[in-house]
């Protein structure tokens, strides 16, 4: 089983790096229960990895867990996911907007210093953006601000230009703006200093070991040290993790979790709304074009199977909104649930030819995605609606279906904005508008979203946008995985958000 | 070509070759006769790997982008690592700076020889304490079984070796786990490595050794019985039998030296078999060796990288293989 990391990492990744936004969370203040935190111990944490993968640069793509994992424990980024807000402050402190939305301020942390001991300047941080913004997917992971409009304002403030309005800019800025030394060499960047709550004791071939940053900007670090050990896969990493030989398996996922259910002295950490495998189907053309078949199709799916069987059961029943980790996520649409009467009229309404048989395309680039395929197809049929599931090959299918196919599986590790959806994936013409959806009143919404600073208000917009997103849309999401880790019950603190979130380890601690 | 391997000493006597210096001037010839054919041989395979590597669905282009890089970014991509240039052409490229020792760049932009320097010692280590153990337990089970035919030795080490061979390194490296490991705690169950790159501390070599040993163990067992059998109804043994020498005698020193070429040919087929094996066994134990950097590179049709693990391989098979047919060379020639 090939747990494509590549397509984990970069699955925000069309968007670039903003996919990497997979909801990072540090869960950043919570001691978590157990007592209080003891400062000590070393912590042996597994994550997922291949050799011919590795790389070092913080401003590449990080195909491996492992290489992610070790340079956000070395690196900050301006921001990173939190819990109540999604994206809070960390290299950066504070973060605030023009009226228009379209330049943002951000100030670099009191204190905030490199591990060699230089302070932290605006300079180091532009040069750094810059950096990022030039590399292949620059323009995805700080998408509307151009290299030119990154400067320097004094020695502790950043500006960002936008492009046009927008109020997630910060957001944008969680998973992939790490910061380093202005004018570091690429031949240096394998022992380039960083200002994260770890600093590199060594690193060989996807494994290394990190040591307690004392003077980190953030607050106290309690580990005295972290060993990562790089995993090709997840059972190898569970048997680890079975074994003893690790203390926490990063992302191992549910098999290993079904597996480990018995043992008393392994905990099974679940964080919600880690992943999203939704069906698409191509609004603008096809089969599905006509929205009372779309509506049929989510109508169909038995979403409370498709949960217990595909995900093992690790994992919520959704309701065709993406961006279920979203604090303004509107819970309260009504759920859609299967009624294949309903489903069959709505077809026969819309003529549906019920004599061809539709193909399903899907990879197996995740575990449980072509399950989802296969388990939704036999739903189908329970309907009079004849699927062929029909496997690609991840290359072939980014080549040939992705974004262009009439109906295809696909799946995404951002799951904490709905408007990190709406943007990249569903409004007219985006870059990764998978369905090929063009809805003037979505559109309208979105744009109105994007340029309101008042909480209230745009909360408000925020659930329209989502109601016409329910109602209409090219996506068919039927559930969401919980990203699981399995952990020794004495570690403490582990992050509990979705997605990348789970590589903030400075508020974990050991009990003795 | 020939005079590879002949000394200086041999070469200053060769206006007339006493025996000694001819017998080894011959054996050099031989010896480069038999590698000139095995690089060819390697040749004609690293060609197949890229051709084979060709027919995939996808290439590297795709399988290394990123995910929503446009069909102009692919192509660009494409066009970087060379792969809109014809198979033969980027074949040709390579094959001619191998010699050099250059093992090309793979498509992620490393040099292939960096990324195999850390993992082929790692994977010779463990095929290699593979080897050795197969070979001594093969020896020893087939002349234990051998030394009483069809006695109750015999007999259970004929059902085991079959059974032991009929198992696949898969199936015995997840029994081993379950048994060593998860059950018992006994041995650490993934390998963990150091700040130095190779696994830290023997225990962790001990059941990737294992799960390649065992099948390799039962075939050639078999083999070393079969070729026991074979001598001990040639003259000679049967011979020293009717001389009244002990069966040990008997089967180490009459049976056993004539035995050495079956028993060499079938051990030296056995490294293939083990350099194969340790895709599956490193993955299973996450070893650190050339079997996951090679199943990493097939997921990403990296062919530079899968190229050079083959003639990696490839050349410790050869070796192998040449040792084998210098000791049927011997044996046969000390026969004649």
């Amino acid at each position: 089983m090939d747990f494509s990391r590549r397509q984990l990492l970069a699955a925000g990744g069309g968007l670039g790096a903003a996919a990497l936004l997979s909801a990072c969370g540090g869960d950043g203040t919570a001691p978590a229960a157990g007592g209080s935190p003891r400062q000590g111990g070393t912590l042996r944490i597994g994550a997922l990895g291949r050799p011919s993968a590795i790389t070092r640069d913080p401003h590449g793509t990080q195909g491996n867990e492992s290489d992610y994992l070790v340079i956000a424990l070395v690196y900050d980024t301006l921001t990173a996911p939190g819990d109540k807000d999604n994206t809070v402050g960390r290299l950066a402190s504070a973060f605030t907007p023009s009226k228009d939305l379209k330049t943002w301020r951000f100030t670099v942390a009191e204190g905030a210093a490199f591990h060699d001991g230089t302070p932290v300047t605006a300079d180091d941080v532009v040069w750094s953006l810059r950096r990022l913004r030039a590399t292949p997917s620059g323009a995805a992971r700080l998408p509307g601000v151009t290299a030119g409009h990154i400067t320097a304002d004094g020695k502790r403030t950043v500006v960002l230009v936008s492009d046009y309005p927008n109020a997630e800019l910060p957001l944008l800025t969680r998973l992939t703006t790490f910061v380093l030394k202005k004018d570091t060499a690429d031949r240096d960047l394998p022992k380039a200093p960083g200002t994260g709550p770890f600093t590199l004791d060594w690193y060989r071939d996807g494994n290394a070991r990190l040591l307690r940053n004392a003077d980190w900007h953030g607050g106290a670090v309690h580990l005295d040290a972290v060993e990562v050990t790089m995993f090709q896969s997840p059972q190898a990493m569970a048997n680890a993790m079975l074994s003893g030989q690790i203390d926490v398996a990063s992302n191992v996922g549910a098999v290993a979790a079904r597996t480990a259910k018995a043992r008393q002295d392994i905990r099974i950490v679940r964080r919600p709304d880690d992943m999203a495998m939704p069906i698409v189907m191509r609004t603008s053309s096809g089969p599905f074009a006509d929205p009372k078949v779309r509506e049929a199709m989510k109508l169909l799916v038995d979403r409370e199977a498709m949960v217990a069987q595909v995900l093992s059961g690790y994992g919520t029943v959704a309701n065709d909104v993406l961006g279920t980790g979203d604090p303004a996520y509107a819970a309260d649409l009504p759920q859609r649930t299967r009624d294949l009467a309903g489903a069959r009229r709505l077809l026969t309404e819309a003529g549906f030819d019920f004599s061809r048989t539709y193909r399903l395309v899907t990879t197996e680039d995740v575990a449980g995605l072509a399950e989802s395929a296969t388990l939704f197809a036999s739903q189908a049929r329970e309907a009079g609606v004849r699927i062929e599931v029909v496997k690609q090959e991840s290359g072939a299918f980014y080549q040939q279906t992705w974004l262009k196919g009439d109906f295809y599986t696909n799946y995404w590790g951002t799951n904490d904005s709905v408007v990190f959806f709406a943007s990249k994936t569903l409004t007219t013409g985006a870059g990764q508008n998978e369905a090929d959806w063009s809805d003037t009143a979505f559109d309208a919404a979105c744009r109105k979203v994007m340029a309101t600073a008042d909480r209230t208000a745009r909360t408000a917009a925020l659930r329209d946008l989502q109601r016409i997103e329910h109602e209409r849309s090219g996506y068919l999401l039927w559930g969401m995985a919980d990203g699981i880790d399995l952990a020794a019950p004495k570690v403490h603190g582990l992050p509990k958000l979705p997605g990348y979130g789970r590589v903030q380890l400075e508020n974990v601690w050991l009990a003795p | 070509m020939t005079e590879t391997g002949t000394r200086p000493a041999e070469a200053a006597a060769r206006p007339v070759p006493k025996p000694a210096a001819r017998r080894a001037g011959a054996l050099a010839a031989r010896v480069a006769g038999v590698l000139g054919k095995r690089v060819l041989m390697l040749v004609v395979l690293l060609a197949l790997v890229f051709a084979a590597i060709e027919l995939l669905p996808g290439d590297a282009a795709t399988a290394t982008a990123e995910r929503g890089e446009g069909a102009a970014g692919v192509a660009a991509r494409r066009r970087l690592l060379g792969l809109d240039r014809p198979v033969w052409e980027r074949f040709w490229d390579w094959i001619t700076a191998l010699p050099a020792g250059d093992l090309g760049t793979s498509a992620r932009g490393e040099r292939v020889g960096d990324l195999l320097a850390a993992p082929l010692p790692n994977t010779v280590l463990l095929g290699s304490t593979a080897f050795v153990l197969t070979v001594l337990g093969a020896l020893a089970l087939g002349t234990w079984a051998a030394a009483r035919p069809k006695g109750l030795v015999d007999r259970t080490v004929d059902l085991a070796s079959t059974a032991a061979f009929a198992l696949p390194e898969f199936v015995v490296a997840v029994g081993l786990l379950l048994v060593l490991s998860l059950w018992t705690g006994w041995l650490p169950a993934a390998t963990v490595t150091g700040a130095d790159g190779t696994p830290a501390g023997w225990t962790t070599l001990v059941m990737p050794v294992l799960a390649l040993t065992v099948p390799q163990t039962g075939w050639n067992t078999r083999i070393v019985r079969g070729a026991l059998a074979d001598q001990a109804a040639t003259p000679h043994v049967e011979a020293a039998r009717l001389d009244g020498l002990s069966t040990r005698q008997v089967l180490l020193r009459h049976a056993l030296p004539g035995a050495w070429p079956a028993i060499a040919t079938g051990v030296a087929t056995s490294t293939g078999m083990l350099l194969g094996g340790t895709v599956v066994v490193e993955t299973l134990f996450n070893y650190p060796g050339i079997g996951t950097v090679l199943a990493g590179a097939v997921a990403d049709r990296d062919t530079p990288v899968i190229a050079a693990v083959v003639a990696c391989s490839a050349a410790l098979i050869t070796v192998v293989l040449l040792l084998a047919d210098l000791v049927r060379a011997r044996t046969l020639g000390a026969r004649s």
